[in-house]
């Protein structure tokens, strides 16, 4: 074992890091806004599979991944206004309810897929987005290739960090929206719209969510099948707690949860000897240890999770 | 004087229920006008409707002689009104100045001018005298403090009218005093101030003009000349007052309660305890007197087993105790009217019945096997003699008790804690929210317990009940005791100083 | 009134199968399908023959349990989201002591598999439990976790240690649980979950324990202060949960699969949640739901063969309940539409209304 680590492995495990960690980013930051202003959304996973779902599609059809990207993104939006909806309007339980879209949206999605191709389809592959290296500092030895040769959805995704860290320290619309989240009724009135607030970060949550699922189906694996996400939305759930509701320390935990997922995938290509099964469990039981370890009481936006409604007493 | 703000003939209506009944109000600008009711009598709901929190029903409101439709909180903010609410809507995750910029767009930039705004800020702080630093969290200042960048929020958009809403309900004496002065600073800027209260002397003192309101209508406006205690006090309930004619008794000898320098989170001034000894003997009524926050959660929640000391001995009949947890103290027959009865003394969406039973599922008028079969009938049965003995006005028994009034809460809170003659009763606030009538069949519960032998706390920031109900009055200031006073003629003036702190 | 929000609490889910149905016929005419033919396919798949009859209570009992799991953990207040790896753990150890024990009567190795199941499930849901109370942590994300562990766990055995021949699965176990009437395969595995449920039913509106776990799930402060050990009863709430989850993995290997393989247990603990959401968190309920999802189950097959309709239009309307379901709980307690619902059931009557107006207005806008 000891012989693994060599240079090409460590450069080959960090960037597969920095992609792997990279849906679990964008989805968490999605999470993010939407537990920013008061909306705890469980349902990410179901989001992401109806993202990953579309994002193939149109990617199939057009053969254009960058438009089934985003297709993928507005599949999210339409997703979860059904949650934004029934949460801020009906005010539902926003567990239960982001669970009704963990059972919901994959549904859909799996029957669209067998609508499509018929019921009985073998797997059928469409283009993967092609990395775009950056000029001149993809060439710096080792670094380069880790960090500048990937799809342009990564850079994105990195990029968002120091965008919502801006976003919520340094803007007025940022502070605002976080007084959403904090004190909904204070919010109300000094005259900040509450519902508005909320069904935008619902849209936000669902564009970036949509975005995580279709960049799974449409930069990292050239196929759709049922389960794809396989709880990434769960995981990016925790590297919101992990990350303590600050986009840099989002940012960390998926790396963290990147580097689980890209340490045993390098380790199944390998070929250890360690059945994949149990490598495969190690992103998931690292979530479980990190949480356990750091990852103590509540925190967070104080009126996280709460209904809202205008003429409360 | 023209009236700078005229609300004409404003009703609101919930459902059936006339929250506002034409009311006439207005105020001029450099004024103070005091709206002056009991809870419930619709203050709030006027105050909110001028803030375009709710519409009027009917009626028109008029700023400046124009008629105006205040349809949003953003709208009054423009509006040039501006309110301090009850309970503060500050963010305690921010600071006070992210507090006082919050929702502020008066130019159009997206990015926080942190130095300009800071300087804007701390001139109007300097005009006003409204003494606040600027940089700390909210959770960091004083109650007072917390105040005073309410007004400040409010004043830096640009207030011209400035709604107080009980602003003296939280602040010691000393602090009302800087409160007073601020609020003559505004006058003298030609603000106009809405100054909401029951408390007469408060009232009385700074005021220009009063308006009662009762049960939703505008009992009468008087100038202040006009006015004097006695006066108020009868328009604003509507009868005569009726002033405390309990018996006062002595302290028993036969104690029930203990506290031996107990300490709890003692650096913490707002909630922990330094130091607290107190008996409570068999029969007695002891009160604690004390500006809200100045440990008596803390000590309503030790006496109940809730939290335990860090150091110091609880006695519970002369009985040491050894583990704090509330079902330890249960079984001592301890009874606990918490401060908050929705989430700490009820459970909502269950019903009376089940609310009354909370405590008695093991006892076999109501279960086989020690609590192994619960008899629904059996339940019920009983639920209905208390619903009647204590008067809990409700449509079935079968009802969440989610729906019920406040006083109907209480109620079935009392039911449930007295019904088994405790040995000690922890009272908090037990009428806070309360009607009158409600709020008279509290006092009488808990004298006519104290009469069967029963030691009760109570913990109340309602100072005028303090005096009414207790036989003993303990004062209580930073987690301390600072002083103990006979309930029988108190010496008043004594124990005001005491609750701000000011001691002998 | 109590009587009036149990009707609404039938009849939410009831309005919501309706419409999930309307709306999944409509989808079917969009793909160009009969929906009027379709359902009938349903029917007769469901229905048309005794083995159909048998086979929609087979695929009811794993629902069953995995629905009773979730009721019992939200009953108390904590979510449970586990139920699919405690249902495959409790299958794992059932199958491990059904391949290897020897010796022992089938009735009581049955016996002792179904316990020892129980305990397991009961273990893996220990774990969300307890990093809750101990650590703070987020069961939903814990029990989550805790699934994938599950079935890799599961699918380590299957194709390693515990496999038998060429196609990664066990064993078979030997001992089975007695079939019924002869309908098909069912098992008698249907009657433990229905004599569960009532169990359960039992316990919860009619124990003080029971009556303590819901108050605990209701508002868990009042419940301390009334001295309710509360960490202690989210614990056992959720070791509970996962023993049923686990009895009903037992089950089902004994039952209906005798043998691990790919895709055991896929999907229950989810279906578990809906079935106990649509069921009003009431375990009779949830037992009505479970049978519901698993005759729409085995009416779906064939009414895929009989029109071409994918099964999933049968996953979706399932979904649908779901989201109807909820919402439509939701709906009803918004505070205007119960006043509405409230208000409709007492006729005017102005003399009371007088009376209790001051108490009206404090509830109405008292000053918060």
């Amino acid at each position: 074992m000891t012989t693994i680590w060599n240079a090409t492995f460590i450069s080959e495990l960090l960037l597969s890091m920095i992609r792997m960690a990279t849906p679990i980013l964008i989805v968490a930051i999605a999470e993010l806004y939407s537990e920013k202003a008061g909306l705890v959304n469980i349902g990410l996973d179901g989001i992401m599979a109806f993202g990953s779902l579309v994002g193939f599609l149109v990617s199939y059809i057009t053969g254009n991944p960058y438009l089934g990207l985003f297709a993928g993104a507005f599949g999210g939006i339409a997703i979860n206004m059904v949650y934004a909806v029934c949460t801020i309007q009906l005010g539902a339980e926003q567990i239960v309810y982001g669970m009704a879209i963990n059972i919901f949206a994959p549904a859909i999605a799996s029957f669209i897929y067998k609508i499509y191709f018929g019921i009985s389809s073998s797997l059928i592959s469409a283009q993967l987005m092609k990395p775009l290296p950056i000029p001149v500092l993809s060439h710096i030895p080792y670094v380069g290739d880790v960090l500048f040769n990937h799809t342009p959805i990564v850079y994105l995704a990195y990029l968002l960090v120091p965008l919502t860290y801006v976003f919520f320290n340094k803007t007025r619309a940022g502070l605002n929206y976080t007084a959403v989240g904090e004190y909904p009724k204070a919010a109300e009135s000094l005259g900040i719209n509450v519902i508005r607030t909320k069904y935008i970060a619902s849209i936000i949550c669902g564009f970036l969510a949509g975005l995580g699922g279709a960049y799974l189906t449409t930069c990292y694996i050239s196929t759709y099948s049922d389960g794809v996400v396989s709880g990434r939305g769960f995981i990016a759930l925790s590297a919101v707690i992990f990350g303590r509701w600050a986009p840099g320390g989002v940012l960390l935990a998926a790396l963290l949860f990147g580097f689980t997922d890209a340490l045993q995938l390098r380790l199944q290509v390998l070929n250890s000897g360690m059945p994949y099964q149990l490598l495969a469990m190690i992103p998931y039981l690292c979530t479980l240890f990190v949480l356990a370890f750091f990852g103590i009481k509540k925190a967070g936006p104080k009126a996280n999770g709460k209904p809202y409604f205008k003429e409360e007493r | 004087m023209e009236a700078f703000l005229k609300m004409e003939n404003i009703t609101k209506k919930f459902g059936e229920v006339s929250a506002n009944k034409n009311i006439n109000f207005s105020v001029a600008a450099g004024e103070v006008h005091t709206l002056l009711g009991e809870n419930g009598a619709g203050k709030s709901t006027l105050m909110n409707i001028l803030m375009g929190l709710y519409q009027p029903t009917a009626g028109q409101i008029y700023l400046r002689g124009e008629p105006v439709r205040i349809d949003s909180p953003s709208k009054a903010v423009k509006l040039g009104l501006g309110m301090v609410h009850q309970h503060f809507m500050l963010v305690e995750a921010m600071t006070v100045f992210e507090n006082i910029i919050l929702g502020v767009s008066k130019d159009h930039a997206v990015f926080i001018k942190k130095d300009r705004m800071k300087k804007e800020i701390l001139a109007l702080a300097a005009r006003y005298s409204l003494d606040v630093e600027i940089d700390k969290p909210i959770t960091e200042i004083s109650v007072g403090a917390q105040q005073r960048v309410e007004i400040l929020k409010a004043l830096y958009r640009g207030a011209e009218l400035l709604i107080l809403d009980e602003p003296t309900a939280a602040l010691t004496d000393l602090e009302v005093e800087g409160l007073f002065r601020i609020i003559r600073k505004l006058k003298k800027e030609n603000k106009s101030v809405v100054f909401i209260s029951h408390k007469m002397r408060e009232v009385l003192e700074i005021s220009d003009r009063i308006t009662i309101l009762r049960t939703g209508e505008t009992v009468k406006t008087l100038k202040k000349e006009e006015a004097d205690a006695d006066g108020l006090a009868n328009l604003m309930i509507g009868k005569e007052l009726v002033l405390s004619d309990y018996k006062k008794v002595a302290s028993s000898k036969e104690k029930v309660v203990s506290l031996n320098g107990v300490c709890y989170q003692k650096s913490s001034k707002h909630s922990g305890l330094n130091d607290v000894s107190l008996e409570v003997g068999k029969g007695e009524i002891v009160g604690i007197a004390g500006v809200d926050g100045n440990g008596q959660s803390q000590l309503a929640q030790l006496l109940t087993g809730v939290i335990g000391p860090e150091s110091g001995e609880v006695f519970v009949k002369a009985e040491r105790i050894s583990k704090y947890a509330p079902e330890a103290f249960i079984m001592k027959n301890v009874a606990h009217i918490p401060e908050d009865r929705n989430k700490m003394g009820l459970i909502g969406n269950m019903t009376v019945t089940e609310n009354l039973m909370l405590k008695r599922l093991k006892s076999d008028e109501i279960s086989y096997g020690k609590g192994a079969f619960l008899r629904r009938r059996a339940m019920k049965q009983s639920a209905e003699k208390l619903k009647d003995k204590y008067d809990i006005r409700c449509a079935s028994t079968e009802q969440e008790t989610r729906n019920l009034s406040g006083g109907n809460q209480q109620k079935i809170i009392l039911a449930r804690e007295l019904e088994e003659n405790p040995d000690l009763l922890v009272a908090v606030h037990p009428t806070r929210g309360l009607d009158i009538g409600a709020t008279q069949y509290v006092h009488d519960a808990m004298i006519a317990s104290r009469d069967k032998g029963c030691g009760v706390v109570l913990i109340s920031a309602d100072f005028d009940e303090v005096l009414k109900l207790s036989d003993r009055i303990a004062v209580m200031f930073e987690g301390r005791i600072v002083g103990i006073y006979p309930g029988e003629n108190p010496p008043i003036r004594d124990i005001s100083l005491a609750m701000a702190g000011k001691v002998e | 009134m109590k009587l009036r929000n149990q009707i609404i609490k039938i009849i939410v889910p009831i309005l919501a199968i309706l419409l999930s149905f309307l709306i999944g016929g409509i989808l079917i005419a969009a793909i160009g399908g009969n929906p009027k033919e379709a359902f009938l396919y349903l029917l007769k798949g469901a229905f048309g023959s005794k083995a159909n009859v048998g086979e929609s209570f087979v695929k009811a009992t794993p629902l069953i349990f995995t629905g009773l799991a979730a009721t019992f953990a939200y009953r108390c207040g904590v979510f449970n989201l586990g139920a699919e790896g405690q249902f495959v753990m409790g299958a794992v150890v059932s199958v491990y002591i059904g391949t290897t024990v020897t010796g022992l009567p089938d009735a009581l190795l049955i016996t002792v598999s179904l316990i020892c199941g129980a305990i397991t499930g009961g273990l893996w849901g220990f774990i969300p439990g307890i990093l809750k109370i101990w650590r703070g942590l987020n069961e939903m994300i814990v029990s989550i976790m805790l699934n994938y562990v599950a079935i890799l766990f599961m699918g380590y055995l299957y194709s390693g240690p515990l496999r038998e021949g060429s196609v990664p699965q066990t064993a078979a176990v030997t001992a089975k649980l007695m079939r019924l009437f002869g309908l098909s395969r069912m098992h008698i595995g249907i009657v433990i979950a229905v004599v569960l449920a009532g169990i359960i039913y039992y316990f919860m509106f009619y124990t003080d324990g029971g009556f303590k776990l819901r108050a605990v799930g209701l508002n868990s402060t009042a419940a301390a202060f009334n001295g309710f050990p509360v960490n202690r009863l989210m614990i056992l709430s959720f070791v509970i949960s996962g023993a049923i989850a686990g009895l009903g993995g037992s089950v089902e290997l004994h039952g209906t699969q005798y043998r691990l393989m790919s895709g055991f247990g896929q999907g229950y603990g989810f279906d578990g949640v809906a079935i106990a959401l649509i069921g009003q968190l009431n375990p009779i309920g949830t037992v009505l739901v479970a049978y519901l999802f698993a005759v729409l189950r085995t009416g779906a097959t064939t009414m895929q063969v009989g029109t071409g309709m994918p099964t999933s239009v049968i996953d979706i309307i399932q979904a649908l309940v779901i989201v109807f379901a909820v919402a439509g709980s939701a709906f009803v307690n918004l505070p205007k539409v119960r006043q509405f619902i409230v208000g409709a059931s007492f006729p005017e009557n102005p003399l009371k209304r007088k009376k209790n107006t001051p108490d009206a207005i404090e509830k109405g806008v008292g000053e918060s």
